[in-house]
């Protein structure tokens, strides 16, 4: 089916020249992978007047990690982060993640940058960037801006972006202990799914926990309540039923054709559950490969 | 006997290299030039509402628009079964996205910007979005003018309600056999509505030359049953059926949704609208799963009594299907479910009430199992908690009551030979029945289920196929049919039908997707009839071709024709062991008489094929008296899940499926058929179902909230066991098999999750959501 | 505003103009005549409008043709040079596919697997193909021909 709705194409070759020409349009919208927006635009949810494509822009394409922190670029696809070396060393659970986005011809094209600018509560991204304590990086016209990923969800597809800004990349500082993730993200079957519940737990080895929901939240939260309730603790099964009690007041899920609110409920405790076991038997070296399903 | 050298053998898919190279063409891909004119559709925002006007002025001042038509201009009633439907809505509006106009523009951008700008004013009216309203004393009526519809004689629409049809079944005595029954169960069980989901969705393009002949591009199972309803929907425009012509590219899957008439009907009226110039109508992913047929809901009331030692006396099945806004398919589904909605079971006293309701949702039609996955979820499912409840087992209580050859159907009929009993003991040995296995995981249970199956095709008694046989100079073949391949394979069977014929290689013969205006006749592909009826066909026209060959042979070279046969493209004799002659040498030729003069000619085979034992005549009251099924295809499959009690999703190590095809013409494409049909309806009770919201609007049109499996949602393990009790009438005995392989998945699956669990689920689909909770209830 | 654009077409190269709302699948199909991508949901669920940019596998349902100046574009009919892949025999030879509208996008998706790693195991296969919806086949013979090339 055509795009009905019409605008105008630039591929900026620097980075000035994107800011510049967003600062000029009315309702540009910025391209990366496309995988959402072009699908917006041909259901006529975004009616962008100009399209300004990323993809030109070297330095928004990498993902590097200096003074021990992973930057990754907006440019930066899915596929980009399962094949990369450092995040299968330093961040396994990104990797975990991304093998979960959609499908490789989805994830040769979608970007983490482009999923949080989106910022459907299903996104796999926001539990992720939330976890790690990530830095949203803008640039805009007056200089660059960073905010914090907890600040940077503000509603569902609404996010903390100003008018003439550009999301440059993330940055997820690496946890200054030892630690390991677990990663649980339901689906109607194993095959492609937007996510009905997902989680991220880290597990670090002084004894604390960051512990992060998504889809049964209008925006990603952590689960504060539950990681004060577990941090310095010997997790032993009753600390772990009273942490799945507090589950109910950390989320906010609903009933919609994917799921019914008393499901995603009863999956966010399972997943808590054994997505806690998980992350803690992979700090301890005895757990499952990075890419494994615990559901 | 001699062994066959084509049939019986795995030849690869004569079409195999036309799909895995990108030359196979589809709709979409034939090109009609830069005059192509394409149509949006002007859809309805209501279930039920009142048309007052349409104002289409806006719209028609778009640039580029070319032609606006709305109901006013086609007032024609078509259908396959019963008119009851029009090309577009007139007066009133019946399901959400029913169509009302179409804008003809000169590109797609410019008929879809137009068709949003086209105003109709509505008066709504309640909806009935279920059988039980529908059937509510003073329901309104979705047809009120019902009793003035024409429609097929076996078909008994009730007046004054939203009936349809009602399918009434009454064999022996039910009523006596219930009192003396030992054990009598009863129980409720429900199936929604579900898509059929061709990866491809439906097209037509149509075009009215001015020479006053229409020619239809569709993605269809049914060439010839369109060209048939054009024609009689377009007669009041003059056209007659020579001046129809239908052709079918490859198709990107059927499964019954693109069988019969649906929005093709728009291709060949739009195309009357613009003379001269082609139109083409493209469903959008959304249209294909709100404006083709779907499957019907069910909610069946089953009772079923038994003596003490396990033999069912008694059945009584109330089957309530919402049928749709539209039923002139649909209820022929209702119809043939109602016949065989005892399953493949030998009970001498049976009631079906099988009643084809209109509701506001969109029509109800064929997709493959043609009614009996949806009865056969709640039977099969039933049986197993009988069982539970006398303490039987379950593969014990189907063997004892299984349908043998020479029982009596339904309908007064006789059972014909089938390998039933030995499909179920080889799924019982498979699947290691009784064999109790527990999972390593304590949070996983393993559970065993089993159903049987039976299918008969469904088919007015004269659905009939005929096949041409062109030989070629080097002794090639094209043949020429109107059964359509819908990827199930029926090119290279027809080939392996005519190679051990005339012992040509299939590579060599063509077999090619129809155009009426060249290939001879079928009714339908569906049904899993054509490699059965147009197989037949096909045989006898290369019997034809045959005799044809050896009458030459005797007039030109004075063979006497019974010492002749043919081998390995040649004609040898029987009397004379150095007689040969080769066919290429002679079938355009013709054979040279010392006299330079020629006999013979190009040879030209003509197959027929009608199955002359059947009669849809029968007592309304009771269905007795007729004969309208050809025959019933049978089978057993079983299944191990390990399902996680927590969560719970399932996983399927194992399955199996045993089935009586007669004759496996080509084993490796029945197990294609197999594999295939297991998943699609393995997705059916585990993934999938539509869901319409309080307004009757379908809320999942889409792929991303409509789950269709992907290459990792499959059983670990399939075991494929094909049987073979002859078909007599079927070529070299085969039977059909297309739609049987899907119709057990259902309660086979709901058996075992109550195996695994304890827990019965009465209502599909058994999502991962409905076993957590039911288990968290529990 | 319309644009020229150039790239590389299954090798050949092309210029056209484009305008930014056309979408990639649409020119290859509609301009450009390569018929091998379809279009099953136009919006990136089935796979079957698989194309390769850069040798990675797209949806070219949700890419603006306009994207692909500079780059290099591989439909199905690309990969034929020298006739069949081993990887379509072996299609062939196993039945694979029956109504075949999805072959092109999984054979594309099939093809980058066996690029990246010429000895996947059975579940790599079903990973690497599970964007590609079919709805015939039930993947297993689809599954079983990769895997016989890759033993």
């Amino acid at each position: 089916m055509p795009i009905i709705h019409k605008f105008d194409y630039l591929k900026p070759k620097s980075l000035s020249e994107a800011l510049t020409v967003l600062a000029q349009s009315k309702n540009a919208a910025i391209l990366a992978g496309g995988t959402d927006l072009v699908d917006m635009i041909k259901e006529n949810v975004a009616q962008p007047d100009l399209v300004v494509d990323i993809k030109g822009l070297d330095e928004l394409n990498q993902i590097k990690f200096e003074n021990d922190t992973l930057f990754i670029g907006a440019g930066a696809t899915f596929s980009d982060l399962i094949e990369s070396k450092i995040i299968k060393e330093k961040y396994p659970v990104i990797f975990e993640v991304a093998k979960t986005v959609a499908s490789v011809g989805i994830r040769n094209r979608a970007t983490v940058v482009g999923n949080i600018c989106s910022a459907v509560p299903c996104m796999d991204s926001g539990p992720l960037l939330i976890a790690y304590d990530a830095t949203v990086q803008l640039a805009g016209q007056k200089g660059e801006r960073k905010i914090p990923a907890a600040e940077w969800f503000i509603a569902p597809r609404k996010t903390a972006l100003q008018k003439g800004e550009i999301v440059t990349g993330v940055s997820l500082p690496y946890p200054k202990v030892k630690h390991a993730g677990c990663w649980v993200k339901l689906g109607r079957y194993t095959g492609e799914d937007l996510a009905q519940v997902n989680l991220l737990i880290l597990a670090l080895s002084d004894g604390t926990f960051r512990i992060s929901f998504g889809a049964v939240v209008p925006i990603p939260v952590r689960a504060k309540k539950i990681e004060k309730l577990l941090n310095g603790q010997t997790i032993t099964p009753s600390l772990i039923e009273k942490a799945k009690q507090l589950i109910e007041e950390e989320i906010k899920p609903i009933t919609d054709v994917r799921a019914t609110k008393e499901y995603r409920i009863h999956m966010a405790k399972v997943m808590f559950e054994r997505g806690l076991d998980a992350a803690i038997r992979r700090l301890n070296g005895n757990g499952q490969a990075y890419g494994t399903s615990m559901i | 006997m001699e062994e066959n050298k084509y049939i019986g053998k795995s030849t690869v898919r004569i079409d195999g290299k036309a799909k895995v190279s990108g030359a196979a063409e589809f709709i979409d891909d034939l090109d009609f030039g830069p005059d192509l004119l394409y149509a949006a559709i002007v859809e309805s925002k209501f279930a039920h509402a009142i048309i007052n006007k349409i104002d289409t002025s806006e719209a028609e001042n778009i640039p580029g628009v070319v032609k606006i038509v709305t109901g006013k201009d086609f007032p024609f009633r078509f259908g396959l079964y019963m008119h009851d439907r029009f090309i577009f809505a007139q007066d009133r509006v019946r399901f959400v996205g029913e169509q009302i106009g179409a804008v003809i523009a000169r590109d797609a951008a410019t008929a879809l910007k137009a068709a949003k700008l086209v105003r109709v004013d509505y008066t709504e009216l309640p909806a009935i979005l279920n059988v039980e309203q529908a059937l509510a004393k003073d329901a309104n009526l979705i047809h009120p003018e019902l009793r003035h519809y024409k429609h097929v004689p076996w078909f008994f629409p009730k007046s004054d309600t939203n009936i349809a049809h009602l399918r009434k079944v009454r064999k022996g005595d039910v009523e006596k056999a219930f009192k003396e029954s030992d054990f009598i169960f009863e129980d409720t069980y429900t199936v929604p509505r579900y898509a059929h989901c061709a990866i491809e969705v439906h097209g037509a393009v149509g075009l009215y030359d001015n020479s006053d002949r229409l020619t239809v591009w569709t993605a269809s199972q049914s060439p010839y049953t369109q060209r048939n309803l054009f024609a009689e929907a377009l007669a009041p425009l003059g056209l007659s059926h020579k001046d129809i012509r239908v052709i079918t590219p490859f198709i990107g899957g059927g499964f019954g949704g693109k069988a019969g008439v649906s929005m093709e009907i728009l291709g060949a009226a739009l195309a009357t609208a613009v003379k001269g110039r082609p139109v083409k109508v493209l469903w959008s992913r959304a249209q294909e799963f709100y404006n083709t047929y779907q499957r019907q809901g069910l909610t069946a009331r089953i009772k079923v009594g038994l003596k003490k030692d396990g033999t069912i006396i008694a059945m009584d099945n109330i089957l309530n299907w919402d049928a749709g806004a539209y039923v002139e398919y649909g209820a022929n589904v209702v119809n043939a479910a109602g016949l065989s909605a005892s399953g493949p079971y030998n009970i001498p006293n049976v009631s079906i009430d099988s009643v084809c309701v209109y509701t506001n949702l969109p029509p109800g039609g064929p997709y493959r199992g043609f009614g009996y996955s949806e009865f056969l979820f709640g039977l099969e499912s039933h049986l197993n908690e009988i069982a539970k409840k006398m303490k039987i087992d379950p593969i014990q209580l189907r063997r004892k009551n299984a349908i043998r050859e020479g029982d009596i159907l339904n309908y007064g009929g006789k059972m014909n030979a089938n390998g039933l009993i030995e499909a179920i003991d080889k799924v019982e040995k498979e699947i290691e029945w009784g064999k109790k296995e527990t999972s390593s995981d304590p949070n996983k249970a393993i559970g065993k289920g089993i159903a049987l199956f039976w299918k008969a095709p469904a088919m007015p008694p004269n659905a009939s196929s005929s096949a041409f046989l062109k030989f070629n100079e080097d002794g090639s073949i094209n043949i020429l049919i109107s059964g359509m391949e819908i990827g199930q394979g029926l090119l290279t069977v027809m080939a392996q039908i005519a190679a051990e014929v005339l012992t040509v290689p299939p590579e060599k013969i063509r077999v090619e997707t129809p155009d009426t205006d060249r290939n001879p006749y079928e009714w339908q592909t569906v049904g899993s009839h054509v490699t059965w009826g147009c197989g037949r066909a096909v045989e006898s026209a290369a019997i034809d071709a045959r005799e044809q060959i050896f009458d030459i042979v005797e007039r030109a070279l004075g063979k006497d024709r019974k010492s002749l046969y043919l081998e390995n493209e040649s004609v040898k004799s029987k009397t004379d062991n150095n007689f040969s002659l080769k066919l290429c040498d002679f079938i355009i030729a013709g054979i040279q008489k010392p006299d330079g003069s020629y006999r013979g000619g190009p040879i030209l085979g003509r197959g027929m094929f009608m199955p002359e034992f059947t009669s849809a005549l029968s007592d309304p009251e009771t269905s007795q008296g007729g004969h309208p099924n050809v025959h019933y295809t049978v089978g057993a499959s079983a299944v191990k899940i390990e399902v996680d009690k927590q969560t719970g999703k399932v996983k399927i190590p194992k399955v199996v499926l045993a089935v009586d095809v007669g004759k496996a013409l080509n084993p490796d494409l029945i197990n294609g058929q197999i594999t295939g049909g297991l998943l699609q309806g393995i997705a059916t009770v585990l993934y999938e179902d539509m869901r319409f919201n309080n307004k009757g609007k379908l809320i999942n049109p889409n792929f991303t909230d409509y789950k269709i499996p992907t290459s990792m949602d499959i059983p670990d393990e399939i075991v494929p066991i094909i049987i073979e009790v002859p078909q007599p009438d079927g070529p070299s005995g085969a039977r059909g098999v297309g739609e049987h392989t899907m119709i057990p998945c259902a309660p086979m699956i709901a058996n075992a999750v109550d195996d695994a669990l304890g827990i019965r689920i009465k209502s599909m689909p058994i999502t991962a959501e409905k076993i957590a909770l039911s288990v968290k209830h529990s | 505003m319309r644009q020229e654009i150039k790239f590389k077409l299954s090798g050949e190269a092309i210029a056209l103009e484009v305008n930014p709302n056309e979408v990639l699948l649409e020119v290859l199909r509609d301009r450009l005549g390569a018929k091998s991508p379809k279009c099953g949901c136009d919006k990136g669920d089935c796979g079957t409008c698989t194309v390769m940019i850069n040798g990675k596998t797209v949806r070219s349902c949700l890419v603006l043709a306009i994207e692909v100046d500079g780059q290099e574009v591989v439909t199905l009919e690309g990969l034929m040079d020298s006739g069949l892949t081993p990887l379509q025999k072996s299609f062939i030879e196993h039945n694979s596919f029956q109504c075949g509208f999805c072959a092109p996008g999984m054979i594309l998706s099939a093809t980058e697997l066996l690029a990246k790693n010429q000895k996947p195991n059975k579940h790599e296969i079903q990973e690497a193909l599970s964007g590609n919806l079919c709805r015939c086949t039930g993947y297993t013979p689809i599954i079983d021909a990769i895997e016989a090339i890759t033993k």
